[in-house]
């Protein structure tokens, strides 16, 4: 019994949230935070912090028996920078690590279509 | 997975290199194919479904884009590397668009004679390019953040003296935490 489901990985500068729900994304099978693995908040951001969520998900996935997994990662998007962070590397190297399958990798950044104004004002970001 | 990214006209003759040459040893190293439209400037990166390491393509995807950001192919290339991070800033989150404002910043990080710049590079052996309006970093995924916070320092207007202070003591720190 091969299960399949789509791992989603968020991964900001600050912080990684991995979410593993079957193939419709409607069912939540596994979920962690940067925040549940770490203690310091300023690691929550960190590659290796990414690697431990991975593994605490990818474990719960495992036990419920999915074994291949497809992966939607995310970044901040929107007006803020696009890029998936380098947490999401580490979380994806570290699921396979695990012994999940990966199927394809798609880069679901949400892109605006010339939507709303950056944050920071005409005169830019002041401290 | 495709993935386009747009590319400064004058940064598309350094990301093909005399003949093709930078191009094709990024393509030959990488298996991962990349068109270049040198008319707009567009870049397409097309990894075909077929490569082994499905992590490949945002590698190669910030290298393209560090080369379009005004390094160079050499610096460019140690990004392949997986403790290497890129980052971009972008002086008009700063100071807005006023040319003199963008130019006293990028004075601000470059120093006199280069002396800022070379001084932050030397200290947490990363690569910093000042091109246009934007400040980019290559460097280790442990030290980009202090290199972060450093040049942030630098943009909102901190002293040099602080932002050197800074850098020094705070190496210090994770050289003794990651034992050096």
């Amino acid at each position: 019994m091969a299960r399949e489901g789509i791992a989603h990985v968020f991964a900001s500068f600050n912080n990684i949230i991995i979410t593993i729900t079957d193939m419709t994304g409607a069912e939540t099978i596994a979920r962690c935070s940067g925040g549940m693995v770490t203690k310091s908040a300023k690691d929550e951001g960190s590659p290796y912090t990414a690697m431990k969520v991975a593994q605490v998900v990818a474990e719960a996935a495992l036990e419920k028996g999915i074994t291949k997994i497809n992966v939607k990662v995310r970044g901040q998007g929107g007006n803020k920078t696009g890029t998936p962070g380098k947490g999401a590397q580490a979380a994806i190297r570290a699921l396979v690590r695990a012994g999940l399958k990966i199927g394809k990798i798609e880069d679901v950044t949400p892109i605006p279509h010339d939507g709303c104004r950056k944050k920071g004002g005409r005169r830019g970001r002041r401290v | 997975m495709i993935r386009y990214i747009k590319i400064p006209m004058e940064r598309v003759a350094v990301l093909i290199g005399h003949k093709g040459e930078t191009k094709r040893s990024i393509e030959e190293k990488t298996k991962i194919k990349i068109d270049v439209d040198s008319k707009q400037g567009e870049v397409t990166i097309n990894d075909m479904d077929a490569t082994d390491d499905p992590l490949l393509i945002f590698k190669v995807e910030n290298i393209v884009r560090a080369i379009g950001r005004g390094f160079n192919p050499t610096q460019a290339m140690t990004l392949l590397d997986d403790e290497m991070d890129f980052y971009i800033f972008d002086i008009h989150d700063y100071v807005g668009k006023k040319q003199t404002h963008v130019r006293r910043l990028k004075g601000r990080v470059i120093g006199k004679n280069g002396k800022t710049k070379r001084l932050l590079e030397e200290l947490t052996d990363s690569y910093i390019s000042i091109y246009g309006h934007t400040i980019s970093i290559i460097a280790n995924v442990i030290d980009i953040d202090i290199v972060k916070k450093a040049v942030d320092k630098l943009l909102t207007g901190s002293k040099h003296a602080t932002v050197y202070r800074f850098v020094e003591t705070s190496m210090k720190k994770i050289r003794l935490e990651h034992g050096f």
